[in-house]
């Protein structure tokens, strides 16, 4: 595209005179765009069916050609034919499918002129890569399984390790927290307001009080005697009053004694009993 | 055992007949210790001669040493010099016996161009070659016979249009090799494959593992971006001109200048903002502001 406006020229090199002088000549014309013609490509179709028609081999028969133009073989997944031009493996199976194709027909044409296409596994004859080739493609396909192999093991890995820590954590957590419920059973339990506990394997159950007490700490006889002849614990007062059952028990009354008829013939003196001052005093004169 | 019996009879035949016309069929399965047969019927008698010119690249002379191990129709000669002519290319394939030839011709030290030509009454076709893979790379896991002859496989849209229709037949004989050739193994274990995507030939080749299609990649790999078709072999009238071709110098050069022009675009943009940028935005009045009442709550506002 061209600017070319002869009215409107201030920055050009081009002067006025020199403008006037090719628009009278011819070479531009007046307008503001002049186009540029376009380049005219040659396809002569004619010639190319002649030339084609000259030097074809199309006489010859298929087995001396061996050419096949055929779609390619069906996709599983469908195509997309927009992205192709951009988009490297699905080119390539588009390739190899036109491949399969052309091969799945031949070898069937070939089959029928019943020629050999397949190579006896004793018919050694030099290959167009050398052993020495194959072996290191072997190599690194192997290397590229194995690199992938390995890949996926550490990824593998890794996704356990994260759930493992997880899962560690989630233990951690539920360990402390049977450690603080226990310890805030035992405490209750010390301060007995619970009966029971399960504590390593066996349950403790909380006996009576006293009897412990007892088991643990018992009194002398001597206190013992006096606990009972005094009483130990509980309120002295108003113990001695008269109640409803110590009035109606008569176990203590004996009609012997009651009713003015004196101790009963049975009463002794207690043998070894201490004679009186007097006595002592008299007796001990005598000596 | 029973098809072996059957190859006997008919090299009985063969011999006692008057005329050995009988073509040798060979079973599917021979064994190694076999008696070779020699073939007779070599009709189609191409010989593609495969060079190059001076200063390719190392990746362009391994194509062309891998295009010689896959055709055993193949003859090879030295480079020749820049400065030759290219009808002189005639004469060497005259000389070498050769009726085809796959020219390849290094430019700048990066751009290969191939020519193949049908010699001597052509026609020939000039391509831009891109994408060169060779047979030497390691992720081309294929194998195949030396020398056994492919099935040349070609894509649909080379039958839409007659440039392509010519393409295709050129190849067939090119890369073709002919039945009976006596450096050809009897076998068919690979598939040459063009294909037509992007106004571009892409040139594929496959070792058939199985019978029921699955294939490996052998190699090489490239793809041919048609220039010019001609006439004659190496020269004459055009036939037909790609309107698509872009040449790599132009391609290069475009590139230079859209990265030389990054810091002009970008300031012609500043001054082009800073001249539409307008200076009023609204046309306003100065004295509506005189009655506008300042309270303490729009001040509070603005702020």
């Amino acid at each position: 595209m061209l600017f070319r406006n002869p009215n409107l020229e201030t920055d050009s090199d081009d002067t006025d005179e020199e403008l006037q002088e090719a628009l009278a000549a011819g070479k531009i014309k007046p307008g503001l765009i002049v186009e540029q013609q376009k380049k005219t490509f040659i396809n002569n179709r004619e010639g190319l069916g002649d030339k084609i028609k000259e030097f074809s081999l199309g006489k010859l028969k298929w087995i001396e050609r061996l050419d096949l133009t055929n779609d390619p073989a069906p996709s599983i997944e469908p195509e997309d034919t927009a992205s192709l031009e951009n988009d490297d493996f699905h080119r390539e199976m588009r390739f190899y499918r036109q491949a399969q194709a052309s091969v799945l027909e031949g070898l069937v044409k070939l089959a029928n002129m019943s020629i050999p296409t397949k190579r006896p596994e004793d018919y050694y004859a030099e290959m167009a890569k050398s052993d020495e080739h194959m072996k290191k493609v072997r190599s690194k396909l192997l290397e590229k399984k194995l690199s992938m192999e390995r890949s996926e093991k550490a990824k593998k890995l890794r996704e356990l390790r994260k759930y493992g820590k997880k899962v560690q954590q989630e233990v951690l957590q539920k360990r402390q927290k049977e450690k603080k419920d226990m310890l805030d059973t035992i405490k209750k339990f010390r301060k007995g307001q619970i009966d029971k506990v399960d504590f390593l394997d066996e349950t403790i159950q909380r006996q009576n009080k006293q009897v412990t007490d007892k088991k643990t700490f018992t009194p002398n006889k001597k206190r013992e005697y006096k606990n009972k002849k005094f009483g130990f614990g509980g309120q002295k007062k108003r113990s001695k009053y008269n109640t409803a059952e110590s009035a109606a028990d008569v176990s203590s009354f004996n009609p012997r004694k009651a009713q003015g008829k004196g101790p009963s013939k049975s009463t002794k003196k207690p043998q070894g009993k201490r004679p009186g001052k007097n006595k002592r005093k008299t007796m001990k004169n005598k000596k | 055992m029973a098809k072996r019996k059957r190859i006997s009879e008919e090299n009985t035949k063969q011999q006692t007949g008057k005329r050995q016309k009988k073509e040798i069929v060979l079973p599917p399965v021979i064994t190694s210790d076999a008696p070779v047969h020699r073939q007779t019927k070599w009709t189609n008698k191409q010989r593609t001669l495969i060079f190059s010119s001076r200063g390719i690249s190392f990746r362009t002379r391994h194509l062309m040493l891998d295009l010689r191990t896959l055709m055993p129709h193949s003859k090879a000669e030295p480079k020749m010099d820049r400065k030759d002519k290219l009808f002189i290319i005639n004469e060497v394939c005259e000389m070498k016996n050769c009726n085809k030839c796959l020219y390849f011709e290094g430019k700048k030290k990066q751009d290969v161009y191939l020519w193949a030509s049908n010699v001597p009454k052509g026609p020939s076709a000039k391509f831009l070659v891109e994408n060169i893979h060779t047979m030497s790379e390691l992720k081309l896991t294929g194998n195949c016979l030396r020398g056994s002859r492919p099935l040349l496989s070609f894509d649909k849209a080379f039958d839409s249009e007659p440039h392509w229709l010519l393409l295709k037949e050129l190849f067939t004989q090119i890369f073709g090799t002919p039945n009976h050739h006596p450096k050809s193994q009897p076998f068919t274990d690979h598939v040459f494959t063009f294909s037509i995507q992007d106004n571009r030939v892409w040139f594929r080749n496959y070792q058939i593992l199985a019978e029921d299609g699955s294939l490996a990649e052998i190699g090489p790999r490239f793809v041919l971006n048609p220039i010019r078709i001609f006439a004659g072999s190496f020269g004459g009238a055009t036939l037909y001109q790609n309107p698509h071709y872009v040449s790599p110098n132009e391609y290069r050069r475009a590139l230079r200048r859209s990265q030389a022009s990054k810091y002009n675009n970008r300031v012609e943009a500043r001054m082009s903002v800073q001249l539409r940028k307008p200076e009023m935005t609204y046309r306003m009045d100065p004295t509506d502001e005189v009655f506008q009442t300042i309270t303490a709550e729009s001040v509070k506002n603005s702020q």
